[in-house]
């Protein structure tokens, strides 16, 4: 809209970004050209493997070895920066153009203090003299909004929360008043409401400084609440691209339809979403164990009464031995989980929200019969989940987990089969001749071939580790399977064949669910009813129409009010 | 941090005592040093004397127990061999040691450092595979080898360096030193450099792990998204974070170089510590040995300790809960 009447301040054209690789070129970016103008900002969206970061990087001509730029330009006021010397490109790094990244915590320095840290990216690009320096630097902090700058610029990273760090890391983008920044995925690491802040904030200091903008994210909700134009990108290649609101109510091209289609939020709660269906599914094995005395469907089924678990830290010897004399007072403690008192119903699905920090991973993990709870109970049918004395053990089989990260909870160097059997093999479900067969159902029953069970971890992608994960904890034939955030590090269209999947095995197998997650989207679509924790406590609880529709606590308002919404088409 | 500090000097007391009871039985395992002490030829009368004068009829315990009262008066013993109080003995060997030790471990910090760096840096060039290579080799190759190697091509090929021997020295507070004098430092180099090799290679790899995985990391790409040299992110963001393991080498290597440079004092004839333990185990110097091994642990203790309150030091993560 505003290429006619402005000189473009950015323009890329046909950028080819290859990187080498045993089985040939990997296409990363494969032919993308668009335009920013002055002040614009471009929403730059895709799965991972689209190629979005990459653009991002051959901009600010940061493309790690042995990857390069084949072919293409890249013109900043009318500059082509392609192919100019590692000194040229240094000089227009962090002054016309600068970049904040997805993970504040990876990316400042955890060893050096915040005042540090900016001094440097100021000699950088200028000769400035330590005092000078910090005195910027504190006008850089009040900038992004930290309070008590003056104090704060001799702070550590560690010091500071995600947010803070993030902000910090804007700051320093902002140093030398680029006329570009670009910023991949900055809000996926942290929480709702932090988000929404940096944000609303980042809109804010756009505007006010006339800075362009691209905004590389995966999440096409804050991407449309941030940009004016919105680009999509797949195999390396701009799909479609146009006006933020155009693009997202009236999709073009059947790959963004496929993306929108993929998003909970955009499907009733309870059914199958569009894109996440398609895959032959085979029917589970019927269990082994006795299902007779199991309780009737919609009876209270896992009892969790005044759960407490604290953390404590450990205080060395003579400390431990000073408090037990009474002359030292323990150490500060983490109460993770603060006398939490809950009711899964047998074939619910029971949500668990919250944001980093507020005990509903330490809840599910003692509702699974993993951690020990400091105090209070924890019941199954009626029976507890962990054995009393001294060191308390897991007594059942019928609550399985599925983790967040599929690559963490898959031991790299065991087969698929392997993992999937070890526990109702040790367990005696089936005998080892019987469990190849065993497997295999299981495998299929999450929509896999079961050929795979031959193969290592390593050689699946996310979403299908995900699967195997499931295959593994179904496997073990429980009547609960607790969920900690199992689609949070997913793809929107692997999630939405994740979340299907669980609907789907959940009806046929009478499962009760516990699922964990902070996303809001996906737990109004799965979950029967909603839990709202926030500081180890549970704030609000009820049907999830109700929760949704009518919140009664204000944390739980403020919470949806965060959460950002996509447009809808009239 | 106080508390931090008296713990660690708790735990070092324990440390030390049981050190000294292994030991201390250890050696009594060894041999009789009667033997070695006294003449064959000398009458049963005298053997009982010499026995009785150096409490060697009591039983174990009654020695060890003895041994550790005098050990809280100060009093190590007397050598056998040199009859002369152990601790001076060791004090009077101690500088030598030391100042080899640290030339060695500072040769192989400073320049094993900035080039381990370097081919983390540009871990494919030429340059930096032949680091590598080279690297490997100083792994590899025996102490005793390359010390003679260094003695037959500068000492006695090119005649330029001292094949053996302190040189001169001079006086600082009471102990002598030899790298004051321009004689004593040219004595010092081909050992020092014979007891860094080890070092140095380990230095370089260790260097080079670190870099090359952080010039991967968000951190460097950040800094380079902000405009920062090279030069600076190596010199300011790099070696910071890689300090810490480094450190931890440094503070282990500088122990073992200064309890066990044995084999390079022998081949340099380098009258430290080193040349003293293997004398006195041959001759069955009780005293010396379980003083030594004593002072070993001990050493080992200080040095941890100043690891740790170093990395306190430099990463400021690790303030908050010693404090």
């Amino acid at each position: 809209m505003t290429e006619e009447t402005t000189a473009p301040l950015l323009e890329v054209s046909n950028l080819r970004t290859w990187f080498p690789s045993t089985r040939g070129e990997i296409k990363a970016v494969d032919g993308v050209s668009f335009s920013l103008a002055p002040g614009e900002v471009l929403g730059l969206v895709g799965e991972s493997g689209s190629g979005k970061s990459i653009t991002g990087f051959s901009i600010i001509g940061l493309i790690d070895e042995p990857g390069r730029i084949v072919e293409g330009s890249i013109k900043l006021e009318g500059r082509e920066l392609i192919g100019l010397q590692p000194h040229e490109l240094r000089e227009i790094r962090g002054k016309t153009i600068s970049m904040v990244f997805q993970d504040p915590m990876m990316t400042l320095n955890p060893v050096l203090s915040i005042g540090t840290q900016i001094r440097l990216a100021l000699e950088a690009h200028e000769k400035i003299g330590a005092a000078e320096a910090r005195n910027r630097a504190i006008k850089a902090l009040a900038q992004v909004r930290i309070t008590e700058p003056e104090r704060k610029v001799d702070f550590f990273p560690h010091q500071f929360s995600g947010g803070m760090r993030q902000r910090v890391a804007i700051a320093i983008a902002l140093l030398h008043r680029p006329k570009l920044i670009i910023c991949d995925e900055p809000t996926t690491a942290l929480d709702v409401s932090i988000q929404a802040e940096i944000l609303a904030e980042m809109k804010e200091l756009v505007a006010e400084l006339g800075t362009a903008l691209i905004w590389i994210s995966h999440d096409l909700a804050t991407v449309a609440s941030i940009a004016d134009r919105v680009a999509v990108m797949r195999f390396g290649k701009i799909v479609e691209i146009g006006p933020a609101l155009g693009v997202l109510t009236r999709p073009q091209h059947d790959y963004t339809k496929a993306l929108l289609d993929a998003l909970p939020s955009r499907a009733k709660p309870g059914e199958l979403l569009l894109r996440g269906s398609g895959i032959a599914d085979a029917t589970p094995p019927s269990r082994k164990t006795a299902t007779g005395d199991l309780p009737p469907l919609g009876s209270p089924y896992l009892v969790i009464d005044t759960a407490v678990k604290r953390f404590e830290k450990n205080a060395g010897l003579f400390k431990n031995m000073a408090i037990r004399a009474g002359i030292a007072q323990p150490q500060a403690v983490v109460q993770a989980v603060d006398g939490v008192s809950i009711t899964l119903k047998r074939g619910e699905v029971l949500g668990l929200v919250g944001e980093s920090g507020s005990g509903k991973s330490t809840l599910g993990r003692m509702a699974a019969g993993i951690t020990v709870p400091t105090s209070g109970t924890i019941r199954l049918a009626g029976r507890p989940i962990m054995s009393a004395g001294r060191s308390p053990r897991k007594i059942t089989t019928r609550v399985q987990t599925i983790f967040q990260d599929p690559f963490a909870s898959l031991n790299s160097r065991m087969r698929v089969g392997d993992i999937v059997a070890e526990g109702p093999l040790a367990h005696r479900l089936v005998s080892r001749a019987e469990a190849p067969g065993y497997v295999g159902q299981w495998l299929s029953a999450v929509g896999l071939d079961p050929s795979f069970a031959n193969r290592f971890p390593h050689q699946f992608s996310g979403g299908q580790r995900q699967r195997i994960a499931i295959a593994r904890a179904l496997a073990m034939q429980p009547d609960v399977v607790v969920c900690d955030e199992p689609v949070a590090s997913l793809d929107v269209s692997i999630q939405a064949q994740i979340i299907n999947l669980l609907i789907r095995l959940r009806s046929e197998l009478d499962l009760s669910l516990i699922f964990i997650s902070h996303d809001l989207s996906v737990v109004r679509h799965l979950c029967d009813r909603v839990a709202i924790m926030y500081r180890g406590r549970i704030v609000e609880e009820g049907d999830a129409a109700g929760i949704y529709d009518d919140p009664q606590h204000d944390y739980t308002k403020r919470l949806l009010a965060a959460v950002p919404v996509l447009p809808i088409a009239a | 941090m106080l508390g931090f500090i008296l713990q660690r000097l708790w735990q070092a007391a324990i440390v030390v005592l049981a050190m000294s009871a292994l030991v201390f039985c250890g050696v009594y395992a060894v041999g009789n040093p009667i033997d070695v002490l006294i003449s064959p030829d000398a009458t049963q009368d005298i053997r009982a004397a010499v026995i009785a004068q150096y409490g060697l009829d009591l039983p174990l315990w009654q020695q060890y127990l003895g041994f550790l009262g005098r050990v809280l008066e100060g009093d190590f013993g007397r050598s056998f061999v040199y009859n002369m109080p152990v601790s001076e003995l060791i004090l009077s060997r101690l500088p030598a040691t030391l100042e080899l030790t640290l030339a060695a471990v500072l040769f192989a910090s400073l320049v094993g450092i900035p080039i381990g760096m370097y081919a983390g840096y540009r871990p494919n060039s030429p340059v930096s595979r032949a680091i590598m290579a080279l690297s490997i080799l100083g792994f590899s190759v025996p102490t005793f080898w390359f010390g003679l190697m260094l003695i037959m091509l500068f000492a006695v090929q090119c005649g330029c360096m001292p094949a053996g021997g302190r040189g001169d020295t001079v006086s600082l507070f009471g102990v002598d030193f030899s790298f004051l004098t321009a004689n004593g430092l040219s004595h010092m180099v081909l050992p020092a450099l014979n007891l860094a090799l080890f070092k140095f290679s380990l230095m370089i790899r260790l260097a080079r792990a670190g870099t090359r995985e952080l010039m991967l990391s968000d951190t460097v790409k950040f800094a380079r998204a902000a405009g920062i040299s090279e030069f600076t992110i190596l010199s300011r963001h790099v070696l910071r974070l890689i300090s810490i393991p480094l450190v931890t080498v440094f503070g282990l290597e500088f122990g073992s170089t200064l309890a066990f440079a044995v084999v390079t004092e022998t081949i340099f004839s380098w009258p430290g510590l080193g040349k003293l333990i293997i004398d006195s185990i041959t001759s069955l110097d009780r005293p010396v040995m379980v003083a030594y091994l004593m002072l070993v642990a001990m050493l080992f203790i200080v040095i941890n300790l100043v690891v740790d309150l170093t990395y306190a030091l430099l990463d400021p993560r690790l303030r908050k809960g010693r404090a």
